[in-house]
């Protein structure tokens, strides 16, 4: 049964791209307020586990669940369950010529029922884009369109700060960044979490441990072949970065899939 | 009104009126122009190549009404564009002509002032002969059915002379419009710079929304940029979902002129729509761009011509045109380089997005090229709205039409940007969005 004090409840989940599955009976329980950190090897399935929770419609789910707040997110469209607070920061985000930044920011609060008014809403973006450290021009600029990584990266964060979700899921959003930005980019988690007031909670798609330095995770998932195989705390982390996923899946005992 | 309607068609007595109201030398074109129609095989789409892919067989132009008169629907479709031009250019020159050859104008004076010629197409063939000559002879009048139509029954348009060296000071916007069920519209723009004179010239087609009037719109733009001259041309096509309409805009450009076009169709049942550039001299350029939305069974054709005369001239095209439900788009566009024209630097680009399973694009973009120091060269592309795209505006709780229509107006923005004058940008982004809300199937709360 979905526990509806759970933030995020996954259990047994299997998702197939094109009749292959590539989710292989995911669970994974996120409290409010924490941060959860998922590491793996690449091509596990961490993108497609974000994929799968956020509606991408390429994904077939066939077996599982997944609740917010107890709420069913499987029947939901993606743009259903962003207004329920399910955020992605994509791995890699799309562009979208043509369209500005300031006007699809002000679509998407619109959207979720956050419009403020004109005034407002660029204080609040000024606001939020100095603490990233984005340079003005970016509203004006096409989604992504010519975006550095780094300055992909950043304008997820700006996206997560001015939408403000429930449920944060992070695909990557250390990589290809510089050490400046990478502490821009965690600070912007932190401070969307204390801005919550500890509500918010973050699933944490991540290769590296230097960004867990900074937002300390409650928990940290393994993830293998399309499942969770183990879950710790932060020495986890830690111990992968030490011995790899080969060294550490070969010792540490799966987590039972009845969890 | 209950009166029995007696609604007469086209004849050669209608020709005859109108060339008996005529100055002799345009009597006897409006009669040449009658007797190539009356020879001239009706556009097929089996045998003419232009017509391929737009099959205008069920089309009997002369059962619509040319001496259709006034009406309480075509003064509020007048009204209501004069309104929205007033909107965002409260201090341009408005003439307004409608299907009954009514030419109004309004706020012309400070033209005048300039030396400026603004007067109907009519006056303008008696007074002006030489001019309106100059540019008529830039299109043979009997060489096609449709402008052989329209040279014989044109009942009355507008006239804009530049003299030399002049910088209108003021933008000349035209109405043409048209309202009511079987009535046959011949909208005339004729506009002739000299040297080195400017202008911003606006048209926009326009009769009631609705489905219920079928109307034959036939328009010809004669337009002459001479040496060093330089339009900014904007057109908007917003007829009604009944109307044919069948479009000639032709820009001769002498040495040196240079023409910013931008074209915008929305509206009409079917259209066939030639924008053309003839690059006489040497030196000329031409931008075009244009976008085109249809939805329904809307069928949308477009056929661009950039002609390579002159030594060392530039043109640019790019039409995106963006198509839903049953609609259709085709596009037709060539790129002649004549034998005399070296060093010709054109390219003529078409993208269509195709925005249902049923709706869909054609797309020809052509090269002939007869000269060989030239750089020329064509795109196209067509396909639907990205998956992926849309997935990232709906995981920020975008509904997925709305991301649709953000899409599609970001996909037009680069040509939108290329609108040479920012007054019709601002009457068109508004008229866009709700076309767009309308095609998508948005309710007006969420826009
Ligand atoms: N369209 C597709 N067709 C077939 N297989 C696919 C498709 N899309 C993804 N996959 C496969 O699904 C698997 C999981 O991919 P996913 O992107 O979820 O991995 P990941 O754990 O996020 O990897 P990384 O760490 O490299 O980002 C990979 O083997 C990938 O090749
Ligand atoms: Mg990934």
């Amino acid at each position: 049964m979905p526990d509806p004090a759970m933030l995020l409840d996954v259990a047994g989940l299997h998702a197939t791209i094109d009749s292959k599955e590539i989710l292989k009976g995911v669970d994974m329980r996120i409290p409010h307020g924490e941060i959860h950190a998922l590491m793996g090897p690449n091509g596990s399935g961490k993108s497609t586990l974000a994929y799968a929770l956020t509606g991408h419609p390429k994904y077939q789910i066939t077996a599982g669940s997944a609740t917010l707040k107890g709420t069913d997110l499987l029947p939901l469209t993606a743009d259903l369950r962003a207004q329920l607070g399910v955020f992605l920061s994509f791995q890699h985000p799309t562009a979208i010529p043509g369209v500005t930044m300031v006007n699809f920011l002000r679509a998407a609060m619109r959207s979720q029922g956050k419009e403020l008014s004109a005034r407002e809403f660029l204080t609040r973006l000024t606001y939020e884009m100095a603490e990233l450290k984005m340079d003005e021009s970016f509203r004006s600029r096409y989604i992504n369109d010519g975006f550095s990584g780094g300055e992909k990266k950043r304008a997820e964060i700006l996206q997560m700060a001015l939408l403000q979700p429930q449920l944060a899921i992070l695909d990557e959003p250390d990589s290809g960044l510089d050490v400046d930005a990478l502490r821009i980019v965690a600070d912007g988690v932190r401070r969307a979490v204390e801005g919550s007031a500890g509500k918010m909670g973050v699933l944490l798609i991540t290769h590296y441990n230097r960004i867990l330095e900074y937002l300390r995770p409650d928990t940290v998932h393994i993830f293998s072949a399309g499942r969770v195989v183990a879950s710790g705390g932060p020495s986890l982390a830690k111990e992968i970065e030490a011995m790899g996923y080969e060294g550490l899946l070969g010792e540490v005992a799966p987590v039972s899939a009845s969890a | 009104m209950t009166q029995e309607a007696v609604v007469s068609g086209i004849d050669s007595g209608v020709v005859a009126t109108r060339a008996g109201a005529s100055p002799t030398w345009l009597a006897s074109r409006r009669r040449a122009a009658w007797e190539a129609f009356s020879t001239l095989p009706w556009p097929s789409s089996l045998r003419d190549e232009d017509w391929r892919r737009t099959d205008i067989a069920k089309l009997d132009p002369l059962r619509f009404d040319p001496d259709a008169g006034v009406s309480t629907e075509l003064d509020s479709v007048i009204a209501a564009t004069h309104d929205d031009i007033a909107a965002v250019a409260p201090d341009a020159a408005v003439i307004v002509c409608d299907h009954t050859g009514r030419v109004q104008l309004h706020n012309c004076d400070a033209l005048t002032a300039q030396g400026v010629i603004v007067c109907s197409l009519s006056e303008a063939a008696t007074r002006h002969r030489e001019l309106v000559e100059q540019a008529f002879d830039t299109l043979p009048a009997g060489q096609q059915p449709l402008t052989a139509l329209w040279n014989s029954l044109w009942r009355d348009g507008c006239f804009v002379y530049v003299p030399p060296s002049v910088a209108a000071n003021q933008p000349v916007w035209v109405i043409h419009a048209a309202a009511d069920d079987r009535t046959a519209t011949f909208p005339a723009t004729c506009c002739v710079l000299d040297a080195n004179a400017s202008l911003t010239l606006v048209e926009l087609h326009v009769s009631p929304a609705t489905a219920q009037a079928e109307l034959l719109s036939d328009t010809v733009s004669h337009v002459v940029l001479n040496r060093n001259a330089r339009l900014d041309y904007c057109v908007l096509q917003d007829l009604g979902q009944g109307v044919w309409h069948m479009a000639t805009h032709r820009v001769s450009l002498e040495a040196d002129a240079h023409l910013h076009f931008f074209g915008a169709t929305l509206g009409s049942k079917l259209q066939k729509a030639y924008w053309e550039a003839l690059l006489n001299g040497n030196g000329a350029e031409a931008h075009l761009a244009g976008i085109a939305l249809a939805g329904d069974r809307q069928h949308l054709d477009h056929q661009s011509l950039q002609a390579h005369k002159g030594t060392d001239t530039t043109s640019r095209l790019l039409l995106k045109t963006a198509v839903r439900d049953h609609a259709r788009s085709v596009y037709d566009g060539l790129i002649d380089v004549g034998r005399t024209a070296q060093r010709t630097d054109a390219y003529v680009q078409n993208r269509n997005l195709i925005l249902s399973p049923d709706a869909k694009a054609d797309s020809i973009p052509r090269l002939e090229i007869r000269a060989h120091d030239v750089r020329c060269g064509h795109g196209a592309a067509a396909g639907p709205v990205d998956d992926e795209q849309r997935f990232y505006l709906m995981a920020r709780g975008i509904p997925a039409e709305i991301a649709d229509r953000i899409i599609v107006r970001g996909f037009f923005e680069d040509a939108l940007g290329q609108a040479p004058c920012p007054e019709f940008a601002a009457l068109l982004g508004p008229l866009l969005d709700r076309r767009l809300d309308r095609i998508l199937h948005i309710g007006r709360q969420e826009s």
